[in-house]
C-alpha cells in the first residue's frame, strides 16, 4: 500500500474499526513506513487524550425546567381552541402528500395539460350545426335584392357590355325570382347584340330546372334570326332533355328560310331526343 | 422490558406526550455535552437542550416509523443550534484562564499537574478547530455515533467524513503543539465548564 492509502484509513485506525484484511496491510506499512508510523501514533495517541478531556454536566434544574415546558405544553394541547373543518382537512391532505415541490409542480403540469388535452378533444368533436341567426338571414336575404337589382338594371343599360354584365351578374343568384328570368328571356329575345343573347343562352342554363326558362327557351328558337343564337338554344334543349322542343326542332328543320347549318343542328338535336 | 427510543417516540407522536420525560432522562446529559462542547457556553447549552425537546414534541409527527431517534434528535439539535446563532453571537471571548493557573491538591502535585494541563490544552486547541472539524470529532469520539451515522447525520458520503475526522485530528495536534510551545493562554472558561476527569 502506498502512503497515502494507509492515510485514508486513519480515521479508522484510530479506533481500532479496521477489518482484515486491511488491517494488516496498514499494520505492515506502519512497520516499514516511519513517517506513517509517527503519525498514526500521534493521531492515535491524540484520540486516546480527547477521552480525558471531561464532559459536561447540566445542573439539576434542567428536569424541572423541562417538567414546566411538559406541563405547559399539554396544558395548551388541551386548552387549544377544537381546529377548523378546514385545517383538519389540510393536515389530512398533507398526511398523504408531504411537501415536496419538485413533485407537486410537475403534477400541477400534468393535470394542466391533461386539462388543455380534454378541453380540445371535446372542442374538435363534430361542428355543431349552428342555425343561422334571423339577423343573417335578413342580411342574405337584402344581399339577394341587391344583386336582382343590381341585374336588372344592367340589363336595361345602353351599352352591350353594361348588359353583358347585367347577364353575369345572374350568375350570383341561386333563386333568382320570376321578374329577373323574365328579364333574362326578354334579353334573350330581343336584345339587338348577338353577344349579349349567346350569354344569356349560357346564363339560362343553370336554371334549366324552370318551367318558364324551358317553355322560353323554345319559343326563341324561331323567334331568333342569328344562326348562332339558334345553335346554341338548340344545344341547350338537347342538353336540358326537352322532348317538349321537338315540334319547335322539326319546323326549323323544314323551314328552308332557315339556315343550312341551323336545320342540320336542328336534325341532329331530333335524332338526340327521339 | 424497557420501551426503546424509537417506541417511547412513536408513543410520542401519537399524544403519549409524558413518554417524552424518559427520552429525556435518557439524552439530555449527552445534549449538553453537545452544545457545551460546541458552543462553550453551559448557559446556552441549557437554553438548548429545553428547545431540542420543545421542537421534539412540535415536529412530533415528523417522527417515522423507520427513523432512529438518535440520528433525529441529533438533527433538531443542529438546527436548533443554527437557529440560536441567528440571534446570538458565537462565545468568541472567554474569561482568560491560563493552563498554569491550575491548582492541584493531589500528593503528587507535579504529576497531576501536568495531566490537568495537558487536558486544558487540548480543551483549549478543540475550541480553536473550525466548527465543522470540531463537531465530527464531537460527534465521533464524545457522542460515540459511527461514522456511517455521522454521514446520515450531515448528508455526506462515509468516505468525506472519515477525512474530515483525519484533517480535523491533525489539525488538532497542530494546533495543540503550538499551544503547548507557548503556553498561549487558555481561553476556555473553567467556571463555565463541569470538568470531571474521565
Amino acid at each position: 500500500m502506498q502512503c497515502q492509502q494507509v492515510r485514508d484509513h486513519f480515521a479508522d485506525y484510530v479506533i481500532d474499526s479496521l477489518q482484515e484484511p486491511l488491517r494488516l496491510q496498514v499494520t505492515q506499512h506502519l512497520n516499514v513506513c516511519e513517517s506513517c508510523r509517527t503519525e498514526a501514533e500521534e493521531l492515535k495517541s491524540l484520540w486516546t487524550n480527547l477521552g480525558s478531556v471531561p464532559s459536561a454536566q447540566p445542573g439539576p434544574e434542567a428536569r424541572a425546567r423541562f417538567d414546566v415546558m411538559l406541563e405547559a405544553y399539554k396544558h395548551g394541547l388541551n386548552n387549544a381552541p377544537s381546529r377548523s373543518w378546514w385545517h383538519r382537512l389540510n393536515q389530512w391532505i398533507a398526511v398523504w402528500w408531504p411537501r415536496q415541490p419538485a413533485l407537486q409542480f410537475g403534477a400541477a403540469l400534468a393535470f394542466l395539460l391533461l386539462g388543455v388535452l380534454a378541453g380540445h378533444r371535446f372542442q374538435s368533436g363534430p361542428p355543431s350545426v349552428q342555425q343561422p341567426s334571423n339577423e343573417i338571414n335578413e342580411l342574405r336575404g337584402e344581399l339577394a335584392q341587391m344583386r336582382q337589382m343590381v341585374t336588372l338594371s344592367l340589363m336595361q343599360q345602353q351599352s352591350a357590355s353594361e348588359r353583358l354584365k347585367g347577364v353575369s351578374w345572374s350568375y350570383q343568384m341561386q333563386k333568382p325570382d320570376r321578374e329577373v328570368l323574365t328579364a333574362l328571356l326578354d334579353t334573350l329575345t330581343h336584345d339587338p347584340n348577338v353577344n349579349v343573347r349567346l350569354a344569356t343562352v349560357d346564363a339560362l342554363r343553370q336554371f334549366g330546372d324552370q318551367p318558364v326558362v324551358r317553355r322560353g327557351v323554345v319559343e326563341a328558337m324561331t323567334r331568333q334570326d342569328s344562326p348562332m343564337v339558334q345553335i346554341a338554344l338548340i344545344d341547350l334543349a338537347v342538353d336540358l332533355h326537352q322532348k317538349e322542343s321537338l315540334g319547335t326542332l322539326r319546323q326549323l328543320s323544314q323551314d328552308q328560310n332557315v339556315n343550312e347549318t341551323v336545320r342540320e343542328r336542328a336534325q341532329k338535336g331530333i335524332s338526340e331526343l327521339e | 422490558m424497557t420501551d426503546t427510543d424509537e417506541i417511547l417516540m412513536i408513543a410520542v407522536r401519537g399524544g403519549d406526550v409524558a413518554k417524552l420525560g424518559v427520552l429525556f432522562d435518557r439524552y439530555h446529559r449527552a445534549l449538553f455535552d453537545f452544545f457545551v462542547r460546541m458552543t462553550n457556553s453551559r448557559a446556552a447549552a441549557d437554553d438548548l437542550v429545553q428547545d431540542v425537546f420543545f421542537r421534539m414534541l412540535k415536529y412530533r409527527q415528523t417522527f417515522r416509523d423507520d427513523s432512529r431517534f438518535k440520528a433525529w434528535m441529533f438533527h433538531i439539535a443542529r438546527n436548533a443550534r443554527a437557529d440560536y446563532y441567528k440571534t446570538h453571537q458565537p462565545e468568541t471571548s472567554f474569561p482568560e484562564e491560563a493552563a498554569g493557573n491550575i491548582q492541584s491538591r493531589s500528593p503528587f502535585p507535579g504529576h497531576e499537574l501536568e495531566q490537568k494541563q495537558q487536558v486544558m490544552l487540548l480543551q483549549c486547541a478543540m475550541f480553536r478547530l473550525p466548527e465543522e472539524k470540531r463537531e465530527v470529532l464531537v460527534l465521533s469520539r464524545y457522542q460515540e455515533m459511527k461514522y456511517d451515522q455521522i454521514a446520515e447525520l450531515l448528508g455526506c458520503e462515509v468516505g468525506a467524513v472519515k477525512v474530515r475526522v483525519h484533517r480535523a485530528l491533525k489539525e488538532l495536534r497542530e494546533i495543540f503543539v503550538k499551544l503547548s510551545s507557548e503556553r498561549l493562554p487558555c481561553n476556555v472558561n473553567k467556571s463555565e465548564t463541569t470538568l470531571r476527569i474521565m
